[in-house]
């Protein structure tokens, strides 16, 4: 494989399988019992589930306090997970939605999983919105309805538009993905043997029959709601950068924020949904589905991005200097030798450096390079969040009013509590649904298409 | 056997190009109540059908217009007339601020709105018990065969004669589907009838427990019921059970302040000169006082002769040649000190209303002693 | 055969004389008689021309970078665009002689009076900015040749190892894309007003020229195919993406601009408000709403549907239009600095008349020498197969 043809397409899927293989291969995961190595991983997410559930339990018992928020540091861990959370989703809405519309085929093999982690990090962005209120039971009173204190939300505040945008995000990330599993829902309704799993899967096909005529409105509908995620995926991490962005405090007040959060996102979801498919290919057979070099154009998009957000810290330096104004350009040297410069150097090298490695072929075609740089990058990712959010906040205009923030037991806990239902969710999704589209991957292996005859429909 | 009525016949063909192909026959054949099933979309198929584009787009635009109508609709109606705040110094109504909440509810209305149209409108599902269901032309379909099926309900449609068609443009496997048997139904059933009481008894007593219990235990209070005092309720921490309690021994009212020259002799005022200048609004603000605090004793226009005059002791007029030349700060200790009948006013008046008095009292003092320029109109 | 060459009618070389021949008439009188104004116009010129041409040669580099093969028929159409590059330097050079008309940082009294403007002296001088300018379209122009002769030595050796070198240039190029035309965004047009500065200043032109671009090659695209002097056997789905790709920058542009604004407005600080306040009043309100209506909203209704996106004339007609939006856009960025009321007339047309009619001149000569398709490229018959 040194030389590509370009005459000759990609294919999307390698080797030429059967409709039927493609049925077996993705349904067998569903049908077995679960492996050694998957119940392995179960414990170990679930442990972390729970002991992080003990965490959240505990400051739901004391309060914030128990949390190193502080003053001035009012935003900590809470807001760069829940910003981080954010972020992982959005790398499934792009491959699902956006290469949807620019018609890269392939797509089809990772589309369904990335579907799924994103619905997954965003559940888990949620609640740190949720807990990080204090008195989370009364989280209700963010939602604009009719109350006894007759008040409402206050509709200019970007805190309010993410509550707006994160719930929208989720309800439309979970129709999109659930209008995908329709067919295949009903797929194995037809070919389970089992009356229990029968019935399930009939209750959830809702009836599809595979007609033509329903594809028709399917596939419109499809591209209608491909066409929408887009600028809502867009919009909802532009909603969150504009959590920082519309303050006045140096360091957050900067236009470039809403690109610089989507393509950071982008980013960092895209190292996170590249490592968990790695796992996934080699679990389950999947190999010739999700190829080495859709592994390799992920890893070219890790490196667009990247370059993207490198883009941007230098715009950031630059007119930090530029504009003259002393508070913002000590924000920047305060990042980079503050007390906080060990983070900063972190994001930066994660960020920027590690992954020019991608410039290179030999790194974007090797597996266990390409899962090291994934972890890199969600490391500076996570450490970009904390850089803006912590720095800022520690030292910003009065030098009266700075003050450091150190994380409690019970940050990190809460912290840990998330990555642990996020990879209790992904287990359980991927022994309890097809993780690859069935219907769609059989659309584009060879022979299900017609034979052109030198026209288009 | 029961006389099943007939649903469709369906044949099943092995390749794409074979669908097309088979489709366009159907449709030259003249049978218009057909359609294909594929296990996933096959390009050309619509066209070959002879079936137009999807409309679904249109209530999309619909969906997502009233979406966004709605949306900034009510931010118009929360943030400029029902409950107006002034928030960062902007207008009601900030539209920039508007855009990413009704942005949001737009994709929301049209993407949900879309699917569930598509689902109830143009599916009709959910629907696990139309004929197709369950036969094995369906299981083929789902996997990895192409189907076609005439329906019974077109004009042409005679069971032998589409079976010859079908076998004659390729088709595989031709059968015949038959309506699903309708079993009756017994509402008396008694599986169904102890549903229906287990779905009472947990929907009565659910709702008892929520409105009557929960809603009263901590947390779901939801502010209704707090540790606060509510006015003119008892209270636990104080003796005597009153939640309404006086102001702390000494505490001070604005403007308030306590007179500090109480009880001692009126020499020791008589170097505070009047804090107020002279002007229109103070002596308006001095009369309305004076009207309302000492005309009663001393009469509207300082003479003494409201309807406490005849009463001993009475109240002296302000216009002796005493209180003429006194200094301001005299007259300002004689109110807030008091004087033998007269009580202290510091209770009532602040320091300001005090000393707009006085003002207006040489205002009245020199109405009854006027000089000749006065009444020039100068 | 799948291409013939075929020539283009002489009258295209007349409509590019006459445009060139007004457009110099009216830049030349107007400079007479204002120069001031002529000389913000003229940035205006040099932004509108400029965009046009390194948008296209950022398309050229997208279809390699991105392995797209519904472009490559189209592809020597962005070349031809893109070859007027180096011509930004004619457009330059008389702005090099007015600096001190144009900007307040070139004074060195008010610098040295001014804190924050002495701060900036180590990029904002006159030798360094002159460099700058100089630097960056050369740069640009280097790849292009690179890209073109790659492009051009295919035609007739049919290479695929030509494709390879270039879809490796264009993932550099793209990175020095982005830095360059920031670079001029932020000198032209940023430091117009020095006290000013947004950092999403850069992204906001970078979508601009990519519109530009994509908007020139659009309409000379479609109306070359409709006239078939292209390769045979494209159709309507080709256009397609022409209106897909027409209305994402559209939106991506609405966005950015969106975004500038809504942050400067709701943080409120003086320091940064007043650049949109000067384009608020003074009759400029007028145009910041044509501005939204003119590059938002017409273009977004006029490409939603999907049947819009294959028409050609409707693509024809939004491409000119969305050229026209440009132009404004331009032109509400650079102008309000040189008058606090609004002016318009017959000064501020002539650049845009004669950057089209150079781009057209320079066209029409390339298209003599040159295939208007890239005979050999290996993509190519993958994209006439192309369909949606």
């Amino acid at each position: 494989m040194s030389t590509i043809d370009y005459t000759q397409e990609l294919p999307t899927v390698e080797g030429s399988p059967s409709a039927q293989s493609i049925d077996d291969v993705i349904s067998k995961p569903l049908d077995t019992k679960p492996g050694k190595l998957w119940k392995v991983l179960i414990t170990i997410t679930s442990l972390m589930l729970l002991a992080g559930s003990g965490a959240l339990g505990w400051t739901f018992y004391k309060g914030i306090g128990v949390w190193g928020n502080n003053n001035p540091v009012g935003w900590g861990f809470d807001i760069v997970n829940f910003v981080f959370w954010v972020g992982i989703g959005h790398a499934g809405t792009l491959i699902s939605a956006i290469l949807f519309l620019l018609r890269q085929k392939w797509r089809t093999g990772i589309a369904r999983f990335a579907e799924a982690m994103t619905i997954f990090a965003v559940m888990c962005a949620g609640i740190f919105p949720a807990i990080h209120t204090g008195r989370a039971w009364l989280d209700g009173y963010l939602f604009p309805y009719p109350n006894a204190n007759h008040i409402w939300v206050n509709f200019t505040s970007p805190l309010l538009w993410d509550v707006f945008a994160v719930s929208t995000y989720f309800t439309v990330s979970l129709v999109f993905w659930y209008i995908g599993l329709m067919p295949d829902f009903a797929s194995l309704r037809d070919r389970t043997t089992s009356k229990l799993k029968k019935t399930i899967y009939s209750i959830f096909s809702l009836g599809w029959r595979h007609s033509s005529r329903h594809w028709q409105h399917y596939e419109k509908a499809y591209m209608i709601l491909a066409g929408f995620a887009t600028p809502l995926v867009l919009s909802v991490h532009t909603i969150v950068s504009f959590d920082f962005a519309v303050s006045v405090i140096p360091g957050w007040h900067t236009t470039i924020f809403p690109p610089y959060f989507v393509a950071g996102a982008v980013f960092s979801g895209f190292a996170m949904v590249q490592n968990v498919l790695i796992f996934v290919r080699q679990a389950f057979d999947l190999k010739h589905i999700i190829t080495i070099q859709h592994l390799e154009k992920m890893n070219q998009i890790m490196l667009l991005t990247g370059t993207i957000v490198g883009y941007a810290y230098g715009m950031e330096f630059f007119m930090a200097w530029y504009s003259g104004n002393q508070f913002e350009t000590f924000t920047f040297i305060n990042r980079a030798l503050g007390p906080y410069a060990w983070a900063y150097w972190t994001m930066v090298s994660c960020n920027v450096i590690f992954p020019q490695l991608f410039w290179f072929k030999k790194i974007r075609t090797a597996i266990i390079p390409m899962f090291i740089l994934g972890i890199i990058v969600n490391i500076g990712m996570w450490f970009e969040r904390f850089v803006i959010i912590v720095t800022s906040l520690s030292r910003d205009y009065l030098p009266s009013s700075w003050g450091m923030y150190t994380p409690t037991i019970y940050d990190l806990g809460i912290l840990m509590m998330s990555f642990g239902l996020f990879f209790t969710l992904v287990l359980l999704f991927v022994k309890g649904l097809p993780s690859v589209s069935i219907a769609e991957v059989k659309a584009v292996i060879e022979g299900a298409q017609p034979s052109h005859k030198g026209g288009h429909h | 056997m029961e006389n099943k009525m007939i649903h469709s016949v369906t044949a099943i063909f092995n390749t794409p190009d074979e669908i097309i192909h088979a489709s366009k026959e159907t449709v030259k054949a003249g049978y218009k109540k057909f359609d294909t099933n594929t296990p996933y979309p096959v390009h050309g198929i619509e066209k070959a059908m002879g079936i137009g584009s999807s409309y679904l787009g249109f209530f999309t635009l619909f969906l997502g217009l009233s979406g966004a109508a709605f949306a900034l609709a009510f931010i118009y109606w929360v943030a400029a007339i029902d409950y107006p705040l002034i928030i960062g110094g902007k207008p009601f109504f900030s539209w920039p601020a508007f855009v990413p909440v009704t942005f949001e509810v737009t994709v929301l209305s049209a993407a949900v709105g879309t699917v569930l149209t598509m689902i109830t409108l143009f599916f009709k599902f959910p629907n696990n018990s139309h004929a197709l269901h369950d036969t094995t032309y369906m299981k083929k379909v789902s996997s990895d065969k192409y189907g076609l099926c005439i329906v019974s309900i077109d004009k042409n449609f005679e069971e032998s004669k589409v079976k010859a068609f079908l076998s004659s443009i390729g088709g595989k496997d031709v059968e015949t589907i038959y309506y699903p048997e309708k079993k009756a139904i017994n509402p008396f059933d008694p599986k169904f009838i102890m549903l229906l009481v287990f779905v009472a008894l947990v929907v009565s007593g659910g709702t008892y427990f929520m409105l009557n219990k929960l809603l009263f235990m901590e947390p779901f209070t939801w502010m209704a019921i707090q540790d606060r005092l509510d006015p003119q309720s008892n209270s636990v921490m104080f003796a005597d059970g009153y939640g309404m309690r006086l102001p702390v021994e000494g505490t001070v009212a604005r403007g308030h302040l306590p007179y500090e020259f109480k009880g001692m002799n009126d020499s020791a005022v008589k170097v505070i000169p009047n804090p107020l200048i002279f002007s229109k609004e103070v002596v308006a603000k001095g009369k309305e006082k004076y009207n309302t605090f000492c005309s009663p004793c001393h009469g509207y226009y300082g003479k003494g002769d409201s309807r406490m005059n005849g009463q001993f002791p009475n109240p002296p007029t302000l216009h002796s040649d005493k209180v003429r030349n006194w200094q301001d700060a005299n007259v300002y200790h004689v109110i807030f000190n008091g004087q033998n009948a007269m009580p202290s006013y510091a209770k009532q008046l602040s320091t300001e209303e005090g000393w707009s008095i006085v003002h207006y009292i040489r205002v009245l003092q020199r109405s009854q002693n006027a000089l000749d320029i006065d009444v020039e109109g100068k | 055969m799948v291409y013939e060459k075929k020539e283009l009618p002489a009258k295209v070389q007349k409509i590019g004389f006459l445009l060139t021949g007004i457009g110099l008439v009216l830049v030349l009188v107007s400079y007479v008689l204002d120069p001031a104004r002529e000389a913000f116009n003229n940035i205006i010129g040099l932004m509108f021309f400029g965009s046009i041409a390194i948008g296209a040669l950022v398309l050229v580099a997208l279809e390699y970078l991105s392995g797209a093969v519904w472009s490559t028929p189209f592809r020597r159409v962005s070349e031809f665009i893109a070859s007027s590059l180096p011509l930004m330097l004619l457009f330059a050079i008389p702005l090099f002689f007015m600096m001190h008309t144009l900007f307040h940082w070139t004074h060195t009294e008010v610098v040295e009076a001014d804190p924050i403007l002495s701060g900036k002296t180590p990029y904002l001088n006159i030798p360094f900015f002159i460099g700058r300018t100089i630097f960056v379209v050369a740069l640009f122009y280097v790849f292009y040749l690179v890209f073109v002769k790659n492009s051009m030595k295919q035609d007739k050796t049919k290479d695929q190892k030509l494709t390879k070198t270039n879809v490796k240039l264009s993932a550099v190029f793209m990175f020095f894309a982005g830095i360059g035309i920031t670079v001029l965004a932020v000198d032209w047009m940023m430091s117009l007003e020095p006290h000013w500065f947004s950092t999403i200043f850069g992204i906001y032109f970078i979508s601009a020229t990519l519109l530009a671009g994509l908007a020139a090659t659009t309409f000379t695209a479609v109306s070359l195919n409709e006239g078939g002097y292209l390769v045979k056997g494209l159709t309507t789905d080709h256009y397609y993406s022409f209106g897909a790709l027409l209305f994402a920058i559209t939106n991506f542009w609405a966005y950015i601009a969106f975004s500038q604004f809504l942050l400067i407005w709701y943080a409120n600080i003086p320091e940064e408000t007043f650049w949109f306040i000067a384009r608020w009043e003074g009759g400029w309100g007028f145009v910041s709403v044509l501005l939204m209506i003119a590059r938002f909203a017409i273009p977004y209704a006029a490409l939603l549907s999907q049947s819009s996106k294959c028409d050609p004339k409707n693509l024809q007609r939004v491409s000119i239009f969305i050229l026209f939006a440009h132009f404004i856009d331009l032109y509400w960025l650079v102008m309000p600095t040189f008058s606090k009321t609004i002016v318009f007339g017959f000064y501020e047309m002539g650049f845009p008349v004669l950057s089209i009619g150079i781009l057209i001149l320079v066209f029409y000569a390339q298209a003599r020498k040159k295939n208007l398709a890239p005979i050999g490229d290996p993509k190519l018959q993958r994209g006439i197969d192309f369909h949606l």
